[in-house]
Protein backbone atom coordinates (compact mmCIF):
# COMPACT_ATOMS: atom_id res chain seq x y z
CA UNK A 1 0.00 0.00 0.00
CA UNK A 2 1.31 3.29 -1.03
CA UNK A 3 0.75 6.76 0.65
CA UNK A 4 -1.68 8.33 -2.03
CA UNK A 5 -3.74 4.96 -1.54
CA UNK A 6 -4.22 5.56 2.04
CA UNK A 7 -7.20 8.26 3.07
CA UNK A 8 -5.37 9.60 5.96
CA UNK A 9 -2.22 11.45 5.87
CA UNK A 10 0.63 11.29 8.20
CA UNK A 11 -0.55 14.51 9.65
CA UNK A 12 -4.02 13.36 9.94
CA UNK A 13 -2.94 10.29 12.09
CA UNK A 14 -0.99 12.51 14.29
CA UNK A 15 -4.36 14.45 15.13
CA UNK A 16 -6.03 11.90 15.80
CA UNK A 17 -3.18 10.33 18.43
CA UNK A 18 -3.00 13.75 19.63
CA UNK A 19 -6.76 13.68 20.71
CA UNK A 20 -6.38 10.24 22.57
CA UNK A 21 -3.37 11.28 24.57
CA UNK A 22 -5.24 13.39 27.03
CA UNK A 23 -2.30 15.05 28.92
CA UNK A 24 -0.82 16.58 25.39
CA UNK A 25 -4.50 17.68 25.08
CA UNK A 26 -4.50 19.90 28.04
CA UNK A 27 -1.41 21.09 27.03
CA UNK A 28 -2.79 22.81 23.98
CA UNK A 29 -0.61 20.78 21.77
CA UNK A 30 -1.46 21.58 17.79
CA UNK A 31 0.20 19.69 15.07
CA UNK A 32 1.49 21.87 12.41
CA UNK A 33 3.28 19.36 9.86
CA UNK A 34 4.06 15.72 10.11
CA UNK A 35 6.16 14.07 7.24
CA UNK A 36 7.61 10.78 7.19
CA UNK A 37 10.87 13.56 7.74
CA UNK A 38 10.16 15.20 10.49
CA UNK A 39 7.27 16.31 13.08
CA UNK A 40 6.23 19.79 13.97
CA UNK A 41 3.93 20.77 17.07
CA UNK A 42 2.84 23.83 19.06
CA UNK A 43 2.49 25.34 22.19
CA UNK A 44 0.72 28.75 23.44
CA UNK A 45 1.92 30.08 26.08
CA UNK A 46 -0.68 29.83 29.12
CA UNK A 47 -0.73 31.21 32.49
CA UNK A 48 -1.38 27.81 33.86
CA UNK A 49 1.81 26.07 32.45
CA UNK A 50 4.42 29.14 33.98
CA UNK A 51 7.02 27.73 35.85
CA UNK A 52 8.86 30.75 38.02
CA UNK A 53 5.64 33.05 38.83
CA UNK A 54 8.29 35.93 38.86
CA UNK A 55 9.05 36.42 35.31
CA UNK A 56 6.41 33.88 33.52
CA UNK A 57 8.33 32.14 31.71
CA UNK A 58 6.87 28.78 30.96
CA UNK A 59 7.85 25.53 32.97
CA UNK A 60 10.86 23.28 31.57
CA UNK A 61 8.46 20.28 32.44
CA UNK A 62 5.74 21.45 29.91
CA UNK A 63 8.35 21.89 26.89
CA UNK A 64 9.83 18.75 27.75
CA UNK A 65 6.23 17.22 27.62
CA UNK A 66 5.78 18.78 24.19
CA UNK A 67 9.00 17.44 22.69
CA UNK A 68 8.47 13.89 23.82
CA UNK A 69 5.62 13.81 22.65
CA UNK A 70 7.03 15.15 18.84
CA UNK A 71 9.24 12.70 19.69
CA UNK A 72 7.09 9.63 19.74
CA UNK A 73 5.02 11.19 16.40
CA UNK A 74 8.17 11.50 14.83
CA UNK A 75 8.57 7.74 14.31
CA UNK A 76 5.00 7.17 13.94
CA UNK A 77 5.69 9.24 10.89
CA UNK A 78 8.62 7.71 9.64
CA UNK A 79 7.24 4.15 9.88
CA UNK A 80 3.75 5.65 8.14
CA UNK A 81 1.13 4.08 7.77
CA UNK A 82 2.55 0.71 10.16
CA UNK A 83 1.13 1.84 13.70
CA UNK A 84 3.50 0.77 16.76
CA UNK A 85 3.78 1.56 20.23
CA UNK A 86 7.27 3.53 21.21
CA UNK A 87 7.82 3.80 24.93
CA UNK A 88 10.46 6.51 25.82
CA UNK A 89 14.01 5.18 26.65
CA UNK A 90 15.89 7.83 27.48
CA UNK A 91 15.52 11.73 26.99
CA UNK A 92 17.80 14.54 27.56
CA UNK A 93 17.00 18.25 26.71
CA UNK A 94 19.32 21.22 27.31
CA UNK A 95 17.81 24.20 28.33
CA UNK A 96 19.55 26.85 26.08
CA UNK A 97 17.93 30.21 27.13
CA UNK A 98 14.29 31.27 28.82
CA UNK A 99 11.55 31.70 26.09
CA UNK A 100 9.73 34.99 26.17
CA UNK A 101 6.82 35.29 28.50
CA UNK A 102 3.42 35.10 26.45
CA UNK A 103 5.11 33.89 23.35
CA UNK A 104 4.14 30.16 21.42
CA UNK A 105 6.37 27.50 21.58
CA UNK A 106 7.65 24.98 18.25
CA UNK A 107 9.18 22.21 17.95
CA UNK A 108 10.59 19.75 15.82
CA UNK A 109 11.25 16.53 15.68
CA UNK A 110 12.95 14.10 13.38
CA UNK A 111 13.93 10.16 13.50
CA UNK A 112 17.10 10.26 12.49
CA UNK A 113 17.82 6.36 12.53
CA UNK A 114 15.40 3.48 13.12
CA UNK A 115 17.14 -0.10 13.93
CA UNK A 116 15.09 -3.19 14.58
CA UNK A 117 14.47 -2.48 18.14
CA UNK A 118 15.01 1.74 18.78
CA UNK A 119 14.78 4.07 17.69
CA UNK A 120 16.56 7.53 17.68
CA UNK A 121 15.48 10.77 17.57
CA UNK A 122 16.39 14.76 17.45
CA UNK A 123 14.11 17.81 18.49
CA UNK A 124 14.68 21.50 18.45
CA UNK A 125 12.51 23.95 20.41
CA UNK A 126 11.88 27.88 19.27
CA UNK A 127 9.80 30.65 20.58
CA UNK A 128 6.89 30.68 17.32
CA UNK A 129 8.44 33.40 15.00
CA UNK A 130 12.22 32.74 16.15
CA UNK A 131 13.45 29.94 14.02
CA UNK A 132 17.13 30.90 14.09
CA UNK A 133 17.62 30.98 17.54
CA UNK A 134 16.37 27.29 19.59
CA UNK A 135 15.26 27.74 23.33
CA UNK A 136 15.58 23.87 23.77
CA UNK A 137 17.14 21.22 22.18
CA UNK A 138 16.96 17.38 22.96
CA UNK A 139 18.46 13.97 22.41
CA UNK A 140 16.23 10.64 22.91
CA UNK A 141 16.26 6.83 22.50
CA UNK A 142 12.76 5.11 22.03
CA UNK A 143 12.05 1.35 21.81
CA UNK A 144 9.62 -0.13 19.14
CA UNK A 145 6.80 -2.36 20.21
CA UNK A 146 4.90 -4.32 17.44
CA UNK A 147 1.82 -4.88 17.73
CA UNK A 148 0.85 -8.56 16.67
CA UNK A 149 -2.12 -10.23 14.98
CA UNK A 150 -3.68 -10.58 17.66
CA UNK A 151 -3.87 -6.86 18.73
CA UNK A 152 -1.32 -7.26 21.67
CA UNK A 153 1.82 -6.05 22.23
CA UNK A 154 5.12 -7.79 21.91
CA UNK A 155 9.02 -6.65 22.57
CA UNK A 156 9.88 -5.62 25.71
CA UNK B 1 2.72 37.23 46.89
CA UNK B 2 4.89 36.56 49.38
CA UNK B 3 8.28 37.44 48.90
CA UNK B 4 10.03 33.89 48.24
CA UNK B 5 12.96 33.54 51.00
CA UNK B 6 10.15 34.89 53.38
CA UNK B 7 7.72 32.11 52.37
CA UNK B 8 11.21 29.77 52.77
CA UNK B 9 12.23 30.87 56.07
CA UNK B 10 8.90 29.96 57.29
CA UNK B 11 8.91 26.45 55.57
CA UNK B 12 12.13 25.68 57.51
CA UNK B 13 10.77 26.85 60.74
CA UNK B 14 7.62 25.79 60.43
CA UNK B 15 5.62 28.16 60.65
CA UNK B 16 4.55 27.41 56.51
CA UNK B 17 3.30 24.35 54.86
CA UNK B 18 5.76 23.50 52.15
CA UNK B 19 2.60 23.02 50.02
CA UNK B 20 2.50 26.67 49.49
CA UNK B 21 6.14 26.69 48.10
CA UNK B 22 4.95 24.09 45.24
CA UNK B 23 1.32 26.35 44.79
CA UNK B 24 3.14 29.14 44.21
CA UNK B 25 3.97 27.45 41.01
CA UNK B 26 1.46 27.68 38.25
CA UNK B 27 2.70 24.77 36.56
CA UNK B 28 2.84 22.59 39.82
CA UNK B 29 -0.75 23.67 40.59
CA UNK B 30 -1.55 22.42 36.70
CA UNK B 31 -0.43 18.88 37.55
CA UNK B 32 -1.54 18.56 41.26
CA UNK B 33 1.67 18.15 43.00
CA UNK B 34 1.88 17.49 46.75
CA UNK B 35 4.59 17.44 49.17
CA UNK B 36 5.19 14.89 52.16
CA UNK B 37 7.20 16.56 55.00
CA UNK B 38 8.24 14.26 57.15
CA UNK B 39 11.12 16.06 59.14
CA UNK B 40 13.12 17.46 56.88
CA UNK B 41 13.01 14.63 53.93
CA UNK B 42 10.49 15.75 51.88
CA UNK B 43 8.67 12.65 49.80
CA UNK B 44 6.94 14.96 46.55
CA UNK B 45 3.44 13.00 45.02
CA UNK B 46 1.46 13.57 41.73
CA UNK B 47 -1.69 11.78 42.74
CA UNK B 48 -3.37 10.50 39.82
CA UNK B 49 -5.99 12.29 37.64
CA UNK B 50 -6.98 12.39 33.84
CA UNK B 51 -5.00 15.23 32.54
CA UNK B 52 -1.58 13.03 33.16
CA UNK B 53 -2.55 10.37 31.23
CA UNK B 54 -0.44 9.72 27.70
CA UNK B 55 -1.52 6.22 26.96
CA UNK B 56 -5.46 5.71 27.20
CA UNK B 57 -5.23 1.99 26.62
CA UNK B 58 -2.85 0.92 29.01
CA UNK B 59 -3.83 3.58 30.82
CA UNK B 60 -0.40 4.98 31.66
CA UNK B 61 1.05 8.56 32.66
CA UNK B 62 2.32 10.79 30.23
CA UNK B 63 5.83 10.46 30.12
CA UNK B 64 6.30 14.44 30.25
CA UNK B 65 4.27 14.84 33.21
CA UNK B 66 6.37 12.21 35.06
CA UNK B 67 9.29 14.45 33.92
CA UNK B 68 7.83 17.79 34.50
CA UNK B 69 6.32 16.22 38.37
CA UNK B 70 10.39 15.46 38.50
CA UNK B 71 11.82 18.77 37.48
CA UNK B 72 9.82 20.64 40.15
CA UNK B 73 10.39 18.42 42.52
CA UNK B 74 14.18 19.13 42.34
CA UNK B 75 13.19 22.94 41.34
CA UNK B 76 11.44 22.96 44.99
CA UNK B 77 14.26 20.72 46.78
CA UNK B 78 17.10 23.14 45.66
CA UNK B 79 15.62 25.78 46.71
CA UNK B 80 15.45 24.70 49.96
CA UNK B 81 19.07 24.79 50.03
CA UNK B 82 19.74 27.78 49.31
CA UNK B 83 21.13 30.64 51.26
CA UNK B 84 19.75 33.52 49.16
CA UNK B 85 16.84 31.74 47.19
CA UNK B 86 16.01 32.28 43.83
CA UNK B 87 14.19 30.13 41.28
CA UNK B 88 16.74 27.89 40.08
CA UNK B 89 16.91 28.07 35.87
CA UNK B 90 16.78 24.17 34.29
CA UNK B 91 20.16 23.61 31.96
CA UNK B 92 19.79 20.48 31.29
CA UNK B 93 17.24 17.65 32.64
CA UNK B 94 17.92 13.62 31.52
CA UNK B 95 15.69 11.07 32.46
CA UNK B 96 15.68 7.44 32.27
CA UNK B 97 12.04 5.61 31.48
CA UNK B 98 12.58 1.92 33.41
CA UNK B 99 8.75 0.84 33.67
CA UNK B 100 5.74 1.96 32.58
CA UNK B 101 4.19 4.56 34.74
CA UNK B 102 0.53 3.31 35.32
CA UNK B 103 -2.41 5.12 36.14
CA UNK B 104 -1.52 5.18 39.89
CA UNK B 105 -0.12 7.86 42.58
CA UNK B 106 3.89 8.63 41.97
CA UNK B 107 6.47 9.74 44.27
CA UNK B 108 9.76 11.37 43.90
CA UNK B 109 12.67 12.36 46.17
CA UNK B 110 15.73 14.23 44.87
CA UNK B 111 19.09 13.56 46.32
CA UNK B 112 21.46 16.78 45.85
CA UNK B 113 25.16 15.39 44.23
CA UNK B 114 26.92 19.04 44.43
CA UNK B 115 25.45 22.47 45.19
CA UNK B 116 27.88 24.46 44.03
CA UNK B 117 27.85 28.50 44.04
CA UNK B 118 26.26 28.41 40.64
CA UNK B 119 25.66 25.46 39.74
CA UNK B 120 23.52 22.03 41.10
CA UNK B 121 23.37 19.02 40.23
CA UNK B 122 20.66 16.57 41.23
CA UNK B 123 19.42 13.01 41.03
CA UNK B 124 15.70 12.59 40.98
CA UNK B 125 14.33 8.97 41.34
CA UNK B 126 10.22 8.09 41.09
CA UNK B 127 7.86 5.08 41.98
CA UNK B 128 4.61 4.07 42.57
CA UNK B 129 4.91 0.71 44.43
CA UNK B 130 7.96 0.99 46.08
CA UNK B 131 11.43 3.39 45.71
CA UNK B 132 12.78 0.17 45.52
CA UNK B 133 11.35 -0.38 42.04
CA UNK B 134 11.88 3.30 40.49
CA UNK B 135 10.08 3.97 37.17
CA UNK B 136 11.98 6.47 36.45
CA UNK B 137 15.26 8.03 37.52
CA UNK B 138 16.32 11.80 36.04
CA UNK B 139 19.66 13.71 36.75
CA UNK B 140 19.27 17.56 35.92
CA UNK B 141 21.81 21.06 36.11
CA UNK B 142 20.50 23.83 37.07
CA UNK B 143 21.80 27.64 37.17
CA UNK B 144 21.73 28.72 40.94
CA UNK B 145 22.73 32.67 39.88
CA UNK B 146 22.83 34.55 36.95
CA UNK B 147 25.62 36.66 38.22
CA UNK B 148 28.51 37.44 36.00
CA UNK B 149 31.44 35.32 36.61
CA UNK B 150 34.39 37.13 38.38
CA UNK B 151 36.53 38.17 35.31
CA UNK B 152 39.37 35.57 34.78
CA UNK B 153 42.73 37.34 34.61
CA UNK B 154 46.35 35.50 34.22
Amino acid sequence: MTEKTLPYTPKDLCNRFLESVRHSAVLGLEVISATPESVRLRMPWRDDLVGNPDTGVMHGGAIFAMMDQAGGMAITCRNFPTFEITPTIDFRVDHLRSPEKGKAVVCEATCYRLTTHVAFVSVTTWEEGGDDEPIATGLATYTRLKINKAGTMVGR
Amino acid sequence: MKALKTLIDECRSGKADYQALIDRVPYARFLGIQVLAQGDELTFVLPKHDNLIGNPTLPALHGGAVAGFMEQAAIIFILLQMGEPKVPKTIDFTIDYLRAGLFRDTYAECSVTRLGRRIANVHISAWQKNRQEPITIARAHFLLSDDASPEITG
